[in-house]
C-alpha cells in the first residue's frame, strides 16, 4: 500500500497535497456559490466529506513522510509539490528571486496538518449540529472550509510569499467568522477589531520579508537556511541601523540628537522581530492581544477552530519554521522568551475573575499561546510546538464542551450573554453527563494533572525555560575580543521566564478549576432567570420546577418564558467531546519528556520526529550550567510543576466548593479596586482607545479642519472662480453662428500670413573667452538671405542678399565698441533691419579683481531701426 | 501662351469670391457652394504649378485626391443641410446656433 504510494507521489512531485489543500477549497466553492439553494443536508455533507477526504490525505502523507524519514534518519525529509511559477522579484545585485506557488511537508508541517483536517472535521461535525437552528448554514461552513484551506496553505507553503497569502486568508476567515451574526453590532465590531490588530502584526511580517530578500537573496525555507550566513554579518553597512535612521549623520543645529556610537542590530534581529511582530498580531501576544477575547463574538465552534487549536498557533509555527533564523540573534529571543512569560502571566490574573465561559478560555488561551511562546523563545521548540499539540486538543475540547453547554443553556433561557455568564449555571453535571466527563478531562489537561498532555508539554517548557540558554553562535566564529562585544542573554533570564510560567501555572490551575466547579458542581442557578425579581424568589422556591404557570405568579414586562431543563447535545456534538477528550488525556505520551529515558536514544517519539528540523537551530541553544546537572534538576522542576497545579486546584477546590464560593466574595470586597481592574481586563482595551483611537480622532480632526477651511474654502473656491469668471467672458464668443466662426478662422490665417510674409531680423552674439572674436548669428527664417554690414553707414560686405552668410565674425580690441547692422531679405522680397552695438572686453581693472567675471560679458544694446 | 501667373491669379481671385461667399452668404446651399469655389480655385493652382515641373505629376494628381475629396465633402454636407431643413425648415445657418454659449 504504502509502496503504491510512493510511487504514485514521489517525494519531489507529490501531488497527494493537490487533494488535502484541493478538498476544502472545493467545499468552500460549492457551499458559497450554491451553498443556499442545496439546502442544509447538502451543506452538511459537502463540507464534511470535504474535511474527511483531506484528513484522509493528510493521513496518507504522514505515513509517506514518515517511511521516507525512516528511510533517510537524521535527514530532513521533505515531501514537495510546486503547482506553477507564481512570479520573479528582483534581489540585490541585479538577481532574481523565483517565487513559486509550492508546497512541502515535512516532520512540522505534517504534525500541523494532521490537527488542522484531523480537529478540523471534528470541528465540523460538532458544527453540523450546533448550527442546526441558523438560517446561515451555508455561509458558515463555505467560511470554515475556506478557513480550513487557508490554514493548510499557510503550513504547506514552501515560501514566506505563499505563508502569507495562507496567513492572511485565515485573517480573512476569522474576520468573517467572528462576525458571522454581523446584525448584532458589537459582533461585527469584534471582527473588525480581529482583523485591523492582525494588519499591525502583517506590517511586521512583510518587513521580515523585505528584509530576508535584502540580505539572504531567497524567500524559501531553504534558501533563507543557506542564506542566512549574512544576517549575522557584523559589519557597518551590513546592519540595520535604528539611530540615526538609515544610518545617516545630523548636522548643524540637530547635531545634539548625533550619538556617540550609532545605535544599530544585525539582520537577524531585525528580521526576527519583525517575524515575531507579525506572531504578537496572529497569535495574541502583548501588545495585540487585544482581539482575541473579543474574537469569542462569533460561534462557538469558531472559537475552538480558529481561535484555539488552529489559526492562532499560526506565530509559533513560524517561530518554529524558521527557528534557524531566531536563533541567531539571543536578543530576538530573550524578547520572544519575555513576551511569551508575560502574556501568560498576564492573561491569568484577567481569567481569573471573568465570569462569561467564554471569556475565561479565551483568556486561557492567551495565556497558553503565552506558555508556548515562552517554550520557543528559551531554544526548546519541541516543548513549545508539543505544547500547540497538547492545547489544540484540550482547548478544542473545552471550547466544544463550553458550546455545549451554551447550547443547553442557550435552549433554556434565549439570552445570548446569560446563556455564558457562569454565575447562572452550577449542577450541570447532572444534566449533561457526557461534557461534564469530557470537559473535566480537558480541564485536567489543562490545569497540568499528572500524565495527561498538559502535564507532560507544560512540564517540558518549564523545565526548558529554567535550563537553557539561547547564545549568539557567531561568536564561535570571531576574535575573542569581537565575541565578548556580542550581545548574550544573562543567565538569570531563564530562571526568572521560569518564575513567571510557574506563577501563571498557579492561576491556571486556579481559575480552571474555578470554571469547572462553577459550571457544573453545585445547583444550577439558570432556574431564576426570567423569573421574578429577587424578593419573590424567596416566597415561591418550589414554583420554580413547575415553570411559571402558577396564575397568581406576578409577570413582568421583561419577563422571558423559561425553557426546559438543560439536556445533554446530540451525538454530533459529543462524540468530537469525546474523542478530543481522549486525546486531551493520552497526548502527553507522545513526548513525555520525564520518561525519555524509557525510549530508545533517550528521545521520546515527537522530539525523535522533529529532531531534523530543529537540529540547525538547536546548536545555538546551551544547556546551563551542563547537559548532566540538567538532568539532574528535571524532577525537582517536575515537582514544582505539580506544586503549582496542586496549589491551583487545592485553592479553587477550598474557595468553591468547600465554602461555596464565600472567599473569592471576600477578597472582592476587601481590595475592590484591583477586583474591578481585573474584570476590566486591567483596561488595556481602554488605553488603547485613549492613546491611539483618540490620537487617530485628534489627528484626522485636524485633517478636516484644515482640509475645510483652507483647502475647500480658499483653494477649491477660488479655482472655481477663476474658471467660472473665464467661462462667463469666453462664452460671449460661442454664440454658435458658424459664419463668426469662419470669420474668426479667416482672421488667424490672416494673422499667420502676416507673420510668414514680413521678414524679421535678429541676432544672437556669442563670444569666445579665449580670444577677442565675437561671432554674431542670424536668426534664422524661411526664405531669408542675409547682408551684413560690419560698420553701420559703412559699406554692406556684400552686395546680394546671401542665405548662407547668417553668421559675421568680428575681432574687437578691448574697450571698442562697434554698430553692426544686419539686413533680411524673404521670399517675397521685403526686407527687415536690425542694428546692434557689440562692446569690446573692458580692461581688467586692478583695483577691483574680484568683478573679473563679468569683464568678458558683451554687453548689447538693441536698437532697431 | 498664358503664363502660370494669370493662372495663379486667377485662382487667387476665385479663392477670394470663395471665401467672401463663405463668409457672408447665410444660405447653407450658397456656403457649400463658395467652399466648392475656393477648393477649385485651389484646384487651379496645383495644376498651374505643375506646369513648372514637366516630368512630375504631384500636382495633378493632388487635384483629383481633391476632386475625391469634395465629393465626399458634398455628400456629406447636403445629408447634413437636409436634416437641418427636416428640424427647422429652413436652411439659414445663423438660425441653426443650438450650441451657442
Amino acid at each position: 500500500m504504502l509502496n503504491v504510494l510512493t510511487t504514485l507521489f514521489p517525494a519531489e512531485e507529490f501531488t497527494l497535497l493537490a487533494l488535502v489543500l484541493g478538498m476544502p477549497l472545493l467545499g468552500a466553492i460549492v457551499n458559497g456559490l450554491f451553498g443556499q439553494r442545496l439546502g442544509k443536508q447538502a451543506v452538511k455533507t459537502m463540507a464534511l466529506s470535504a474535511m474527511g477526504i483531506a484528513f484522509l490525505g493528510a493521513a496518507l502523507t504522514f505515513l509517506v513522510l514518515d517511511r521516507e524519514a525512516s528511510h533517510h534518519p537524521g535527514h530532513h525529509v521533505k515531501l514537495s509539490w510546486q503547482a506553477w511559477q507564481w512570479m520573479h522579484a528582483s534581489g540585490t545585485r541585479d538577481t532574481t528571486i523565483p517565487i513559486e506557488l509550492k508546497f512541502s511537508v515535512d516532520a512540522l508541517s505534517g504534525v500541523m496538518m494532521l490537527v488542522i483536517t484531523g480537529v478540523g472535521f471534528l470541528i465540523h461535525l460538532y458544527a453540523s449540529a450546533y448550527m442546526e437552528k441558523d438560517p446561515a448554514y451555508w455561509r458558515f461552513f463555505a467560511y470554515l472550509n475556506l478557513f480550513v484551506f487557508s490554514m493548510l496553505v499557510l503550513v504547506l507553503g514552501d515560501n514566506l510569499p505563499v505563508l502569507f497569502v495562507g496567513w492572511e486568508g485565515v485573517g480573512l476567515c476569522s474576520y468573517l467568522l467572528i462576525g458571522f451574526w454581523y446584525q448584532h453590532a458589537p459582533n461585527a465590531q469584534a471582527g473588525k477589531k480581529a482583523f485591523i490588530a492582525n494588519r499591525v502584526g502583517d506590517f511586521g511580517l512583510l518587513v521580515a520579508m523585505f528584509l530576508l530578500v535584502q540580505y539572504t537573496g531567497a524567500l524559501d525555507w531553504n534558501g533563507i537556511e543557506a542564506g542566512s550566513g549574512s544576517l549575522v554579518n557584523q559589519a557597518d553597512q551590513m546592519q540595520v541601523h535604528l539611530w540615526p535612521i538609515g544610518g545617516g549623520q545630523f548636522q548643524g543645529f540637530l547635531s545634539f540628537l548625533q550619538p556617540k556610537n550609532p545605535l544599530m542590530i544585525t539582520g537577524a534581529t531585525a528580521v526576527g522581530l519583525m517575524l515575531f511582530l507579525g506572531c504578537t498580531g496572529k497569535s495574541a501576544q502583548i501588545p495585540l492581544y487585544v482581539w482575541l477575547p473579543d474574537a469569542m463574538a462569533g460561534p462557538t465552534p469558531v472559537s475552538a477552530l480558529i481561535h484555539a487549536a488552529t489559526m492562532v498557533t499560526a506565530g509559533i509555527y513560524l517561530v518554529c519554521r524558521l527557528s534557524f533564523v531566531f536563533v541567531l540573534s539571543p536578543f530576538t529571543m530573550a524578547v520572544i522568551a519575555c513576551t511569551g512569560a508575560a502574556t501568560a502571566l498576564f492573561a491569568a490574573t484577567i481569567a481569573l475573575v471573568q465570569n462569561d465561559l467564554k471569556k475565561v478560555l479565551a483568556y486561557s488561551t492567551v495565556s497558553q499561546l503565552g506558555y508556548m511562546f515562552l517554550g520557543v523563545g528559551v531554544g526548546a521548540f519541541t516543548a513549545g510546538f508539543f505544547h500547540v499539540l497538547t492545547h489544540a486538543f484540550f482547548k478544542a475540547c473545552l471550547f466544544l464542551g463550553a458550546g455545549s453547554v451554551i447550547h443547553a443553556m442557550h435552549a433554556r433561557i434565549h439570552d445570548d450573554v446569560k446563556s455564558q455568564d457562569m454565575r447562572y449555571m452550577g449542577g450541570l453535571r447532572k444534566y449533561m453527563p457526557y461534557t461534564f466527563w469530557t470537559f473535566g478531562a480537558a480541564t485536567l489537561a489543562i490545569i497540568g494533572f499528572p500524565l495527561t498532555s498538559g502535564f507532560f508539554s507544560k512540564d517540558e517548557i518549564l523545565f526548558k525555560a529554567f535550563v537553557n540558554h539561547p547564545v549568539n553562535a557567531a561568536a564561535a566564529h570571531m576574535p575573542a575580543k569581537a565575541a565578548a562585544q556580542l550581545w548574550q542573554q544573562p543567565t538569570w533570564l531563564g530562571p526568572v521566564v521560569w518564575g513567571m510560567g510557574l506563577a501563571a501555572a498557579v492561576l491556571t490551575a486556579f481559575y480552571m478549576s474555578r470554571a469547572f466547579i462553577m459550571t457544573f458542581f453545585g445547583e444550577f442557578k439558570g432556574w431564576t432567570i426570567g423569573k421574578a425579581p429577587a424578593g419573590a424568589h424567596d416566597h415561591h422556591q418550589d414554583a420554580h420546577a413547575h415553570g411559571d404557570d402558577d396564575g397568581d405568579h406576578h409577570h413582568e414586562e421583561d419577563l422571558k418564558t423559561p425553557g426546559p431543563a438543560p439536556h445533554e447535545s446530540p451525538w454530533q456534538m459529543t462524540v468530537p467531546l469525546m474523542v478530543l477528550a481522549t486525546l486531551s488525556l493520552a497526548g502527553g505520551f507522545l513526548n513525555p519528556g520525564l520518561f525519555a529515558s524509557f525510549f530508545k536514544d533517550g528521545k521520546p517519539p515527537m522530539e525523535h520526529w522533529l529532531e531534523p528540523v530543529f537540529e540547525e537551530a538547536e546548536k545555538a541553544i546551551q544547556v546551563l550550567p551542563n547537559a548532566e546537572a540538567a538532568h539532574h534538576k528535571e524532577y525537582p522542576l517536575t515537582f514544582a510543576a505539580f506544586a503549582a497545579f496542586a496549589v491551583g486546584s487545592f485553592v479553587a477546590y477550598q474557595f468553591y466548593i468547600a465554602k461555596k464560593g464565600a472567599p473569592a466574595k471576600d477578597m472582592a470586597e476587601k481590595a475592590p479596586g484591583l477586583y474591578k481592574l481585573l474584570l476590566d481586563k486591567w483596561r488595556v482595551d481602554e488605553l488603547y482607545d485613549a492613546v491611539i483611537w483618540n490620537g487617530t480622532d485628534a489627528l484626522a480632526d485636524t485633517a478636516v479642519s484644515v482640509d475645510q477651511s483652507f483647502i475647500d474654502a480658499i483653494i477649491a473656491r477660488l479655482t472655481a472662480l477663476v474658471v467660472a469668471a473665464l467661462g462667463t467672458v469666453l462664452r460671449v464668443f460661442q454664440n454658435g453662428v458658424v459664419h463668426v466662426y469662419a470669420g474668426a478662422m479667416a482672421l488667424g490665417i490672416v494673422v499667420i500670413g502676416w507673420f510668414v510674409v514680413v521678414p524679421r531680423a535678429d541676432v544672437v552674439v556669442s563670444h569666445s573667452a579665449s580670444n577677442a572674436d565675437y561671432v554674431l548669428d542670424a536668426a534664422p527664417g524661411m526664405g531669408y538671405g542675409y547682408r551684413w554690414t560690419p560698420e553701420a553707414g559703412g559699406k554692406p560686405q556684400d552686395e546680394k542678399f546671401s542665405p548662407a552668410s547668417t553668421q559675421l565674425k568680428l575681432h574687437l580690441d578691448a574697450d571698442k565698441t562697434q554698430v553692426v547692422k544686419l539686413e533680411v531679405q524673404n521670399a517675397f522680397g521685403l526686407t527687415a533691419t536690425k542694428e546692434i552695438t557689440v562692446k569690446g572686453p573692458v580692461t581688467e581693472k586692478p583695483e577691483k579683481p574680484e568683478k573679473l567675471g563679468q569683464v568678458d560679458l558683451p554687453s548689447v544694446n538693441v536698437g532697431k531701426n | 501662351m498664358i503664363t502660370t501667373n494669370s493662372y495663379v491669379l486667377l485662382s487667387a481671385i476665385l479663392f477670394t469670391i470663395g471665401g467672401i461667399g463663405f463668409l457672408v452668404r447665410r444660405n447653407v446651399i450658397v456656403t457649400l457652394m463658395s467652399i466648392e469655389v475656393m477648393l477649385n480655385a485651389v484646384n487651379l493652382a496645383l495644376v498651374a504649378f505643375n506646369r513648372s515641373m514637366p516630368k512630375a505629376h504631384t500636382g495633378q494628381l493632388f487635384a483629383f485626391f481633391l476632386i475625391a475629396a469634395e465629393a465626399a465633402e458634398v455628400a456629406v454636407g447636403l445629408a447634413i443641410v437636409i436634416s437641418i431643413f427636416r428640424l427647422r425648415r429652413s436652411v439659414r445657418t445663423d438660425e441653426a446656433d443650438l450650441l451657442k454659449n
